[in-house]
């Protein structure tokens, strides 16, 4: 079924790698960048609308919505990079492996993530962070989103293959399947593996953080950003579009660098 | 036929079996301090659940249940409308960019439309609403009435419509997805080859047998868009004050409430299950196997 990627498709990775690669730089020169310190107030007036002195604007308390977006995308990323981790390795690497356990043990474990996948990531992550702190926002994104990625990984294993059948005739035991797998299927999508789960927790991350669960202010992120901006942006645009574009851009580049799904392709 | 909704009715009930267990374990995590207490804590709340005994809701002091029945019918109703509107854009869409040049862009559409977080989409969609067609939005202010979605009066449906077509949108994207996996998978089926070799027209070949394969595709796909459409609905209920029981849910983590947030996850997660049973057994029906 995997159909080999596309010209257009293998261009649409290479912007998505490129852009990922653009907003890494700019995260880490932001501090370089940012005309103002992270939650500066005062540095303009309130509510000026994009100006050559503010080129995004300022938003209710004075502060520069240019350098403040720079901020929210560093705190963004970083969390978002921390929960990709967790996702991958928790629920990608699993479900890899679990497709190669003996079958009660792989049974068990499909039902544990299958329970989980049934609830919508967003509901389990505001649940994690209620039990625990919102200190662990990045934490709980990644825990939510790994039964998606197990599951996915776990589909992506075909048991019946050739060289499993051959495996299997010869005597091979299960584990050196699996340590070949890991070797050469799981290291070769490892990539658009994480790629993929970078989208998804930067979406729960952020909307986490816009219903009140997830960073912390001074350390505001672009979900809380935006939240704030609600009282504001029916008069001034800029105070939510920004960093709602610099939001949408990040995810749409780490979809763009895991590839077009099977029902995306062009 | 037997065989097949044996076994999905089998994995229906292990599911809700999961996820009853998963509420139980969420509802005692306040009350149990220790691993065995914890343990035996859980258990206890398992068997009471399995009774149909939710407990009380520690916020109101009304029994669980009878505060989610309260609240659940206003979230049916938004993910209700949400899913039609999904279902109307999301074949719409298809047909309108099913092959060729157009299939390309629709693939770059649906990529943007997924990027966009659903809360972004709902303040977008409350931007525009308050702008450009001067209704009033309640993005800012909780409604003391909140209006009923499927109400004829004019404001009532400038009130509720944003907070629809957001829950619709993200519910659009997943049935996109859905659709083009199924249109992906039944374009590289032999069967095409074979019936075009019978004489068959490519119009006959899509009609009799294409569409079948896609819509069963689709309705296999019944368990992910309703999950799309719940989340939808948490953050839809929360940017448009509409008081339901995904509003209701964000509550009640918010401020500890585990006995109310248990029971709207597990009734959720049964929504999930629900669909996922019914949409697998009536694929199965319409092509006659399984659609993974």
């Amino acid at each position: 079924m995997s159909a080999r990627p596309s010209a257009f498709g293998g261009t649409l990775r290479a912007i998505g790698w490129i852009g990922l690669g653009l907003t890494a730089v700019a995260v880490a020169l932001s501090d370089f960048l940012a005309r103002a310190p992270a939650g500066a107030t005062g540095v303009g007036p309130m509510l000026e609308a994009p100006s050559e002195a503010h080129p995004f604007g300022t938003d209710l308390l004075g502060r520069d919505v240019l350098s403040e977006a720079l901020h929210g995308l560093s705190v963004t990323l970083g969390d978002a990079l921390l929960a990709t981790l967790v996702a991958v390795l928790l629920g990608g690497l699993a479900g890899a492996m679990a497709a190669r356990l003996p079958n009660p043990m792989s049974a068990v474990l499909r039902w544990l993530f299958g329970v989980l996948a049934a609830i919508p990531a967003l509901l389990l992550a505001i649940v994690i962070i209620g039990l625990t702190a919102r200190d662990y926002a990045a934490l709980a994104a990644g825990l939510a989103a790994a039964p998606f990625a197990f599951v996915r990984a776990f589909d992506k294993v075909d048991v019946k293959s050739t060289h499993a059948e051959y495996a299997r005739a010869t005597g091979i035991s299960s584990t050196t399947l699996l340590k070949r797998d890991l070797t050469y299927e799981f290291r070769d999508t490892l990539a658009q593996t994480a790629a993929r789960a970078l989208a998804a927790v930067t979406i729960i991350l952020s909307t986490l953080s816009f219903l009140g669960f997830g960073s912390i202010p001074p350390g505001r992120d672009l979900g809380l950003m935006i939240a704030a901006a609600k009282a504001s942006y029916l008069s001034a645009w800029w105070t939510a579009a920004f960093p709602a574009l610099a939001l949408v851009a990040l995810i749409l580049f780490a979809r763009l660098a895991a590839g077009l799904d099977e029902g995306e392709r062009a | 036929m037997v065989d097949f909704a044996l076994r999905q009715a089998g994995r229906f009930a292990f599911g809700l079996l999961g996820a009853l267990a998963a509420a139980a374990a969420i509802s005692v995590v306040p009350e149990a301090h220790g691993f065995g207490p914890y343990l035996e804590a859980w258990g206890l709340r398992l068997l009471s659940f399995l009774e149909f005994d939710f407990g009380k809701s520690a916020l109101t002091g009304m029994a669980a249940a009878q505060e989610i029945a309260a609240h659940l019918p206003a979230t049916l109703a938004l993910v209700t409308a949400g899913g039609g509107v999904a279902l109307i854009a999301g074949v719409l869409l298809s047909l309108l960019f099913a092959t060729g040049a157009p299939r390309r862009v629709a693939s770059l559409l649906l990529l943007l439309l997924a990027a966009l977080p659903v809360f972004c989409a709902g303040l977008i969609l409350a931007y525009g609403a308050a702008k450009w067609l001067a209704w009033p939005v309640s993005v800012n202010a909780r409604m003391t009435e909140p209006a009923s979605i499927f109400s004829a009066d004019p404001k009532a449906l400038q009130l509720t419509l944003p907070a629809v077509l957001t829950v619709g949108l993200a519910g659009a994207a997943a049935v996109q997805l859905a659709l083009r996996r199924a249109t992906a998978a039944s374009a590289e089926q032999r069967f095409r080859t074979g019936l075009k070799r019978l004489g068959l027209s490519q119009i006959e070949i899509e009609r009799f047998y294409v569409v079948p394969q896609v819509a069963a595709g689709l309705l296999a796909s019944a368990g992910e868009i309703v999950r799309a459409l719940l989340a939808a609905a948490v953050v839809a209920e929360w940017v448009f004050h509409r008081p339901g029981a995904a509003d209701l849910f964000v509550k009640s983590v918010a401020l500890r409430d585990w006995n109310m947030a248990a029971l709207i996850l597990f009734v959720f997660a049964a929504f999930s299950f629900l669909a996922d049973l019914l949409g697998r057994l009536s694929a199965f029906a319409l092509v006659g196997e399984a659609v993974p």
